[in-house]
């Protein structure tokens, strides 16, 4: 009796210790983890702040203003192209029955914005507004 | 222990004359045979010794215990703050205006570097600006830490690494950028390479307390620090800019400045001065011709300080805006004579006065108040005084040491005073916002905040007086080409002679615009001024300021208003100055007329 109350007590120090060095490596397990995440989570901090300066940079109004210049051929918007909301007509009634003729020509394609008129007369090019 | 060891050592002793085989059994039996009676001390020593080296090392792990927890990565948060940590300072809207960026730098440690010479060829090799002799003299030093270049690129670190030096390292440090360039680098200033700010808003943020925390050893990172929120508007800065640079090519002007102030919160809404530097490059900003010309400079600020006369003169009740003055001839002082720039030659109203701009009747209607009160007024308007902004950077107005009539006089119409142009722009936004003083900032602040501090310094009447005769001057009188459809401005022009070897130049000028919009209720008032500006054959060689200053001032309000969310009204306000009709001044209200003015 004495004897298995022995290799009883035994048993449980071998398994108790096995269970706490276990939980002991599973400890160091989790903690090389979430030094590693915190590492990971600056790399991912300093990419964004370098994204967000290199966005910035990018979309700086200097650099956009240019780029519509060279490849936008838009008016520029005029004060009187602002109302206010109320000043906008009412909407039409649904039921339309040129439009759905009209929808039905497939004359629903999108309109290009008016092109700048003063910008390309053919006849003064040196007189172009740079 | 000499009982024990004495009779052993004798036996020992005594048996060197024994026979030699009986040694080494003597010995081995000393060490094996345990004689418990006669080892009690023995054993209670290496007990104790035991003990000892135990409790040794308990008590180490017990202090391993109690030390603070020391953070996992050390190297690497420590590196961090190499160049310390700054905060992102954005506009208005969030658009970022200077930020940290990461970058690595390569440091060495001179006493760990084997061969000196093959160091300096092969870091040289890699980092061509690199000085090879000064990089010798530092690896020579018996210091353990020097900086061999600061940032450096991706490929320049791959290639250093691949060089295998012994001794040489990587840190990452922070560095500032400013991704809009030159935009706004009057006001954000700049840092230098160690995380310091050395002017600007750069600076300030440093006198708030980071400066204090970074030298007392907090290592602040990214995440510590709030952004500084400033009054700016990035788009409306760089349209100023931009327009401003033209205007400055366009009429081959030596310099500039122009300016949004909101009237009603104090805030600086764009502000720009050329030329300017690229604060990522700074080396510019120590050109003292690169100067922030809107508050390090201090300029005569001409007929725009007519304004204030008019608005001193009314305000004291001395004159209203039916008064006459009389303009006939002109105003003899002494040896001196004040001419009119186009003389009328008749009796003025006050606001004819404004439109015609005349000296004469300036002049005349401070003297009206008298030296003393005209010396108050412009105190009360903070014109004699430094004005201080959140911009570390400011200049002392220069006012005449003995201040008298003749003083009075010319100061009425903007000559013999020298003040920083956002201090005028200042003094004129309390004229127009209904009479409070606020004082300008750089960064976004509430009306509600700008209420508490604000000083009522004229009444709201003649708040109201000065809208009216500053919307007459747009309609009528020299502001006209700056009078945008749909936006309601009110301006005022002023062109300042030179002064050239001590004496007034005729044909070296300083012109400003201010701009109110919209008259009847302002919300902003524009700024722009031009140093020397020359004649162009489409400004029939005028130089005056409203044929340039005024021009600019006019294409700056068409491009920011509806960036600043100023919707174009398609018709005119019905009673934009309800006082003054009240108090029957009956032209007050009379829609837009177009008789004479000349365009000064």
């Amino acid at each position: 009796m004495i004897r298995f109350l022995n290799v009883a007590a035994i048993a449980a120090l071998i398994g108790s210790a096995i269970y706490a060095y276990s939980i002991k490596y599973q400890t160091i397990f989790y903690a090389e983890e979430i030094v590693h995440l915190q590492h990971e989570i600056r790399v991912e901090k300093n990419a964004i702040g370098l994204l967000r300066a290199d966005f910035a940079h990018l979309s700086r109004p200097e650099r956009i203003s240019a780029l519509t210049d060279r490849f936008l051929n838009m008016q520029e918007p005029s004060a009187m192209q602002i109302v206010p909301i109320d000043a906008l007509p009412e909407k039409l009634a649904n039921d339309d029955v040129i439009a759905r003729k009209l929808e039905a020509l497939g004359l629903a394609a999108p309109t290009n914005t008016p092109r700048d008129v003063s910008n390309i007369d053919p006849t003064t090019p040196s007189a172009k507004p740079k | 222990m000499k009982a024990e060891i004495d009779p052993e050592t004798h036996e020992g002793s005594g048996g060197a004359g024994g026979p030699p085989q009986a040694r080494p059994r003597s010995l081995l039996n000393r060490i094996f045979s345990t004689k418990l009676d006669k080892c009690t001390r023995r054993t209670k020593l290496i007990a104790g010794l035991f003990i000892l080296v135990y409790g040794a090392i308990a008590g180490k792990l017990i202090y391993f215990g109690l030390l603070p927890v020391q953070p996992p990565n050390n190297y690497s948060s420590a590196s961090d703050t190499v160049a310390a940590a700054r905060p992102d300072i954005l506009d208005r809207n969030g658009q970022i205006l200077a930020t940290d960026i990461k970058v690595t730098s390569v440091y060495a440690d001179p006493r760990r570097i084997i061969d000196r010479d093959e160091a300096v060829d092969q870091l040289t090799s890699v980092l061509p600006g690199l000085d090879a002799k000064e990089l010798w003299q530092k690896l020579g030093s018996r210091r353990g830490f020097i900086w061999v270049k600061r940032a450096i690129t991706p490929t320049q670190k791959q290639a250093i690494y691949h060089l295998g030096l012994p001794g040489v390292g990587f840190m990452q440090e922070n560095k500032r950028v400013y991704p809009d360039g030159p935009i706004a680098a009057h006001v954000l200033g700049y840092a230098n390479i160690d995380g310091r700010g050395i002017s600007g808003l750069e600076k300030y943020i440093d006198s708030q307390g980071l400066a204090d925390l970074n030298v007392a050893g907090f290592k602040l990172t990214r995440d510590d620090l709030k952004p500084v929120v400033t009054s700016l508007d990035l788009r409306a800065t760089y349209a100023v800019r931009d327009e401003l640079e033209k205007g400055i090519e366009k009429f081959k002007a030596k310099a500039g400045a122009a300016a949004i102030l909101d009237v009603n919160t104090g805030e600086v809404i764009a502000m720009a001065s050329l030329p300017d530097f690229d604060p990522n490059q700074p080396v510019l900003a120590l050109d003292p011709n690169r100067i922030n010309r809107m508050t390090v400079g201090v300029y005569e600020m001409g007929s725009t300080f007519k304004a204030l006369t008019i608005a001193m003169a009314l305000d004291s009740g001395k004159v209203t805006l039916n008064s006459k003055i009389d303009a006939r001839q002109p105003l003899h002082y002494g040896r001196f004579t004040i001419h009119d720039f186009e003389a009328t030659h008749r009796i003025l109203s006050v606001p004819e006065v404004f439109v015609h701009s005349s000296n004469i009747g300036a002049a005349k209607m401070a003297m009206m108040v008298g030296v003393d009160g005209h010396k108050a007024f412009l105190r009360k308007m903070g014109q004699l005084t430094r004005l201080r902004t959140e911009l570390p950077e400011s200049a002392e107005p220069l006012v005449p040491k003995n201040w008298g009539p003749l003083n009075t006089m010319t100061i009425a119409f903007g000559q013999g005073i020298n003040v920083a142009p956002l201090q005028a722009l200042m003094a004129i936004g309390a004229l127009v916002n209904g009479g409070f003083m606020i004082n300008p900032t750089f960064l976004k602040r509430s009306e509600a905040d700008a209420k508490k501090s604000e000083t009522r310094v004229i009444s709201a009447l003649t708040s109201e007086e000065i809208r009216y005769i500053m919307r007459l001057n747009a309609e009528i009188g020299s502001a006209r080409k700056a009078n945008i459809k749909g936006y309601f401005v009110g301006g005022k022009t002023g062109t300042a002679d030179k002064i050239i070897h001590g004496r007034y130049s005729n044909d070296r000028v300083f012109t400003t615009f201010m701009a109110i919009v919209p008259a009847d209720k302002p919300k902003y008032l524009y700024l722009t001024l031009l140093d020397e500006p020359q004649g162009l054959p489409e400004t029939y060689g005028f130089h005056t300021a409203a044929w340039n200053s005024g021009v600019i001032t006019g294409k700056i309000i068409t491009r920011t208003a509806p960036i600043l969310n100023m919707a174009p009204r398609q018709e005119l306000p019905p009673e934009p100055f309800p006082m003054l009709a009240k108090a029957g001044y009956s032209q007050a209200n009379v829609p837009e007329t177009s008789n004479g003015g000349g365009l000064h």
